[in-house]
């Protein structure tokens, strides 16, 4: 393109008539470019379907309490709002629960009220210690995985996944960093997120992260249907919230507390949008500005109940009749939502909706370009360039041309 | 002719086609009419006080399935993921074991089944009998690691690596053809390792015994070992052994009142305040659902000098609940007394009746528990980080004349295992034995050795030793001298300044063996942790874990380095710079002009002004 400008002075002194019939073409196949690649509607057209989350606690060392503490408040949230244990991938660097310097064995507090013992019965870790690691970090999010790494350390999610990464430890501007020796940067993630929609691994990614300078991680991100959430901007800490003396360390983070307060009072059937728990968040409580950044995100905020990443939703199959061993069955696969509720039929229509509306804009794109192409069609007959198009297109070819000197340059 | 072949072969059909039909079905009903052929669930329980104050609660759960050539791959109460695990990777035994702290062989045992079969060395233990040709093992092996790594939530997958298992010939397992041990030390062991482990069983830890199992009180306790044991064979079938061994603390203050008179009581202890819960009914699908309260020979013997023998109460220490049967070991010396089991049966608990076994201490009693021919112990020697050597000693607790009956000429067998990471170089050709501080001669001492050298970053070093030692040795002791390997800076785990672990050593006295021996009854038979305890073990001892710490480099030096290069270099070049440059005629010039500029400066603030004076202050 460079060539080109330079040369079109010289071009239209010579020939002002083929330049405009350049001009033309060159005009012609910008449009044809700017029609999307129709591979790309398909996937964002698939339903949402199924609900995965990633909880990454990074840090070790037992004064990191509290990360620990956050993650884990985190994945109770999720499994109490009806994200089952086989679809979280939960990331602790560290042993805190049975940990020699926890007074309190197998159990993690997030508050010194001691009201709550995170490290119930039943908590599935998948990856601990030294597996937490940014390589097994990035294999989780795109699926690279050593053939003999069983199913439940795989983040198995497909086009119509809703997934939540959540991510909490020490980082700086642009960085994370996992058990103070290795590093996460914001180009790592967004690469990894970038190849994730390239396999269509997610319809819709919420990333979360309770960190200094949290803002700084997303500045890479470029893929659609991401939503991010941080805890602070550039050059803002972020701190935790109190200190349990009985423990001996603090409990955990500002920006997860207030997390948590919000979803303290829902359950899965409540139709909190996003944008409340955005607004839900004080700076001055938090004493830091949480950030989010909406701009690849395509859903109107007031619109995605909380519910949609936070809880879960499941395929399930429905049948005409009761089980009937092996004999063949028609398997009609339809999304359903958890219970007969209110709120999540709304939720169902509306992404309908949604589906028929940029339908509709596809087709409207679509006669857009029908009708500039037939406007240019006419603009060539008046010009009489028709015969020229189909007779010399393939010596007249602008970009051939002008990207070869020996064509183009005078001689 | 043709037709005729046909018919009789088509009345032969007839004939043998009813057989065909009929003949799997009476093979499958057969088993199943004797009724021992049936998948069975057993949970047992044994508590058993220990002389240092503290309580042992022992948990066996034990699930049987059929060969699969009988029910195919359709369990009733054996657990899916296990019955494909055993197919999938040929498994002929496995035995996998995540424990926290280390027992105790002085004051908890360390002849009697309990500790030679169920003491294991901290971290996560696993070895693999497989039923494969050699060539396959190693891959199987690793993809063993993985998938145990997901079921049980801990990173056993470190071990697929060469460099951290190894096959031992003789030292760990007599026949060990395909077998494959590994060790993680420092693997941490909490609720998420037992809560897939109790998911095995059927009645999980809603009903039964595993109800008991309150996380807070299990982990709060001195010592925690969750094992899993599978053995497979073709004709039998299945076994999963599930045991899980804690040593807990009982409640002193509350409980006990310390008393005025010769030393203090022992403590008080029930499964109430030691579980903080009680047991409301057995799990309906177990066949099997006992509780038992062991007590040691010794501390029976000290009863049986304080009771005369007809009088029917207990003047020492009351029961919480009535036993529904009382078991006494036959002892092989006549002299001495057995252990006593009580035995509480779990079926006759409801809600309204719980069972919670305990007992409460009358009169102040010290009594020591049996000890193993050796007491063994692991340390380092050496200072630096360089070099240094590592010593085994087994100190003679005298009770093998016991065994032996105290002869002169007697000799002691006894097999040490180890395994040591490839960074701790070890020279095997140092290897020097003293027997009461005296230095011995290898060949007079040593029966059987294998050593497997350590590669670097490629295989640990192995050393299985079989030794003889004189019965009347009262301490012996082995030394090894070792360099310390330098880690690619990669390699370094996040916590390095913490030091590496060398794994447990084990040493086994195949000369002695624990096994308790009770009276033939039908009813022991069908208590598989009595079958257990009966069984004839090698006992066995695992050492300490040594902390070996090695040269860890400052992670911050490459930016000291730049930084302090960078400064020497900015030094010199800008000195050499400046040598070069420097014209001294040139600055003295410009000293005389700057000169003249005060002067015109002067002039100025004089106030006069003059074309010339102008010029030069431009």
């Amino acid at each position: 393109m460079v060539d080109f400008e330079v040369r079109r002075p010289q071009l239209e002194r010579r020939n002002p008539a083929a330049f405009r019939r350049m001009l033309i073409l060159l005009l012609f196949f910008s449009l044809l470019l700017s029609v999307p690649v129709p591979v790309r509607c398909s996937s964002s057209s698939t339903m949402h379907n199924n609900n995965w989350a990633v909880l990454v606690c990074t840090s070790r060392f037992w004064f990191n309490y509290r990360h620990m503490a956050n993650t884990l408040s985190l994945y109770r949230t999720v499994k109490r709002l009806g994200i089952p244990d086989e679809r979280i991938i939960l990331m602790l660097a560290d042993d805190m629960a049975c940990n020699a310097r926890n007074n309190y064995p197998a159990q993690v507090f997030n508050n010194e009220n001691h009201q709550l013992n995170l490290y119930g019965d039943n908590v599935e870790v998948d990856y601990r210690g030294y597996e937490v690691t940014v390589e097994n970090f990035l294999r989780v999010l795109t699926g690279r995985h050593e053939s003999a790494v069983p199913r439940s350390k795989r983040l198995l999610s497909d086009e119509g996944s809703h997934i939540l990464l959540y991510m909490t430890g020490h980082g700086g501007d642009e960085f994370l960093k996992f058990q103070d020796s290795e590093e996460l940067q914001s180009h790592d993630l967004a690469d990894a997120v970038k190849q994730m929609k390239e396999k269509h691994r997610f319809k819709e990614l919420l990333i979360m992260v309770d960190t200094c300078q949290a803002a700084t991680l997303f500045s890479q991100l470029q893929s659609p249907g991401v939503l991010a959430i941080g805890s602070s901007m550039k050059g803002e800490n972020s701190y935790s919230h109190h200190l349990d003396s009985d423990v001996g360390v603090s409990v955990v983070d500002r920006f997860t507390f207030y997390t948590l307060a919000f979803f303290e009072k829902l359950n899965m059937y409540s139709n909190a949008s996003l944008n409340s728990l955005f607004n839900s968040y004080n700076p001055s409580l938090l004493m830091s500005t949480a950030y989010y950044r909406m701009d690849l995100y395509q859903r109107p905020l007031t619109e995605v109940p909380v519910t949609n990443f936070f809880g879960s939703v499941m395929k399930t199959i429905h049948a005409d009749s009761a089980y009937t061993g092996f004999s063949a069955e028609p398997k009609i696969e339809v999304p359903y939502v958890l219970e007969d509720s209110e709120a999540d039929r709304m939720m169902l229509e509306r992404e309908a909706e949604d589906k028929i509306y940029s339908q509709n804009k596809k087709n409207l794109r679509l006669s857009k370009i029908h009708m500039h192409l037939m406007l240019i069609a006419e603009f060539l007959t008046i010009t009489r360039v028709s015969h020229f198009l189909s007779a010399k297109y393939a010596e007249e070819n602008p970009y051939r041309r002008n990207r070869n000197p020996a064509i183009a340059g005078p001689s | 002719m043709a037709t005729h072949f046909r018919r009789s072969a088509a009345l032969l059909l007839l004939l043998i086609l009813p057989h065909v039909l009929v003949g799997p079905v009476l093979a499958s009903g057969g088993p199943d009419g004797l009724g021992g052929a049936e998948e069975e669930f057993s949970e047992e329980l044994l508590l058993k006080p220990l002389p240092d104050r503290k309580v042992l609660a022992h948990f066996h759960f034990q699930s049987t399935a059929l060969p699969s050539t009988i029910n195919g791959r359709h369990h009733r109460l054996f657990p899916k993921a296990i019955a494909q695990l055993v197919e999938k990777f040929q498994i002929k035994e496995l035995e996998l074991s995540f424990t926290q702290g280390r027992w105790n062989y002085e004051n908890w045992g360390g002849s009697d089944p309990m500790s030679s079969t169920n003491a294991k060395p901290p971290g996560v233990e696993l070895w693999t009998l497989f039923d494969l040709p050699t060539t396959e093992v190693d891959a199987t092996w690793k993809n063993l690691t993985h998938t145990l790594s997901g079921l049980f939530c801990a990173s056993i997958n470190f071990l697929e690596s060469s460099t951290a298992y190894c096959a031992p010939h003789w030292g760990f397992h007599p026949n060990s053809d395909n077998l494959r041990y590994g060790a993680l030390p420092r693997e941490a062991v909490c609720t998420e390792n037992l809560t897939p482990w109790l998911k095995l069983l059927p009645c999980r830890d809603k009903a039964g015994l595993a109800s008991l199992l309150d996380r807070p009180s299990i982990y709060k306790g001195y010592y925690h070992s969750q094992r899993l044991r599978i053995v497979s064979a073709k004709l039998t079938g299945i076994v999963l052994e599930q045991t899980l061994t804690v040593v807990l603390q009982p409640n002193v203050r509350r409980n006990n009142p310390v008393s005025s008179t010769a030393g203090s009581l022992q403590p008080n202890w029930s499964m109430s305040s030691v579980f903080k819960k009680k047991i409301t009914g057995q799990c309906v699908l177990a066949k099997v659902s006992r509780v038992f309260l062991e007590l040691e020979e010794n501390l029976v013997a000290e009863l049986e000098k304080r009771v005369s023998r007809d009088s029917r109460s207990n003047p020492l220490f009351e029961l919480s609940a009535v036993p529904d049967r009382e078991i006494k070991e036959l002892n092989a010396l006549q002299d001495q007394s057995g252990s006593i089991l009580y035995e509480f049966n779990v079926a006759n608990s409801n809600e309204y009746e719980p069972l919670d076994v305990g007992m409460m201490w009358k009169v102040p009693l010290v009594w020591s528990c049996p000890h193993a021919p050796f007491h063994v112990s692991r340390f380092l020697m050496g200072s630096g980080n360089e070099r240094g050597s590592l010593a085994i000693s087994l100190q003679s607790t005298q009770s093998h004349e016991q065994f032996l009956g105290g002869s002169h000429a007697c000799t002691v067998e006894v097999v040490a295992f180890q395994v040591v990471p490839w960074y701790v170089k070890v020279y095997y050709h140092t290897l020097q034995i003293f027997i009461d501080g005296k230095l011995q001669t290898a060949s007079d001492v040593i029966e059987k050795l294998q050593v497997t050298p350590s590669e670097d970053k490629l295989l640990p070093g192995t050393l299985e030793l079989m030794l003889r030692f004189p019965c009347s040795m009262h301490s012996g002791t082995l030394t090894l001298d070792f360099d310390k390997g330098f880690l690619h800076i990669d390699e370094y785990p996040p916590d390095a300044n913490q030091g590496f672990d060398i794994p447990s050593a084990l040493v086994s006295f195949p000369g002695f063996q624990s096994s308790r021996s009770y009276h033939e009854d039908d009813s022991l038979k069908d208590s598989p942790l009595l079958l257990k305890f009966q069984e004839k073990n090698v006992m066995r001892s695992y050492t300490e874990v040594l902390l070996v710490p090695l040269t860890t480099p400052d992670f911050s030096m490459p930016y000291n380095v730049i930084t302090f290069t960078c400064t020497v270099l900015a030094l010199y070049f800008g000195s050499l710079l400046n040598v070069l440059r420097r014209r001294i005629g040139e600055e003295e010039r410009e000293l005389k002009s700057k000169g003249l500029q005060r002067e015109n400066i002067n002039l100025m603030a004089c106030g006069c002004r003059g074309k010339e004076n102008e010029k030069t202050a431009l």
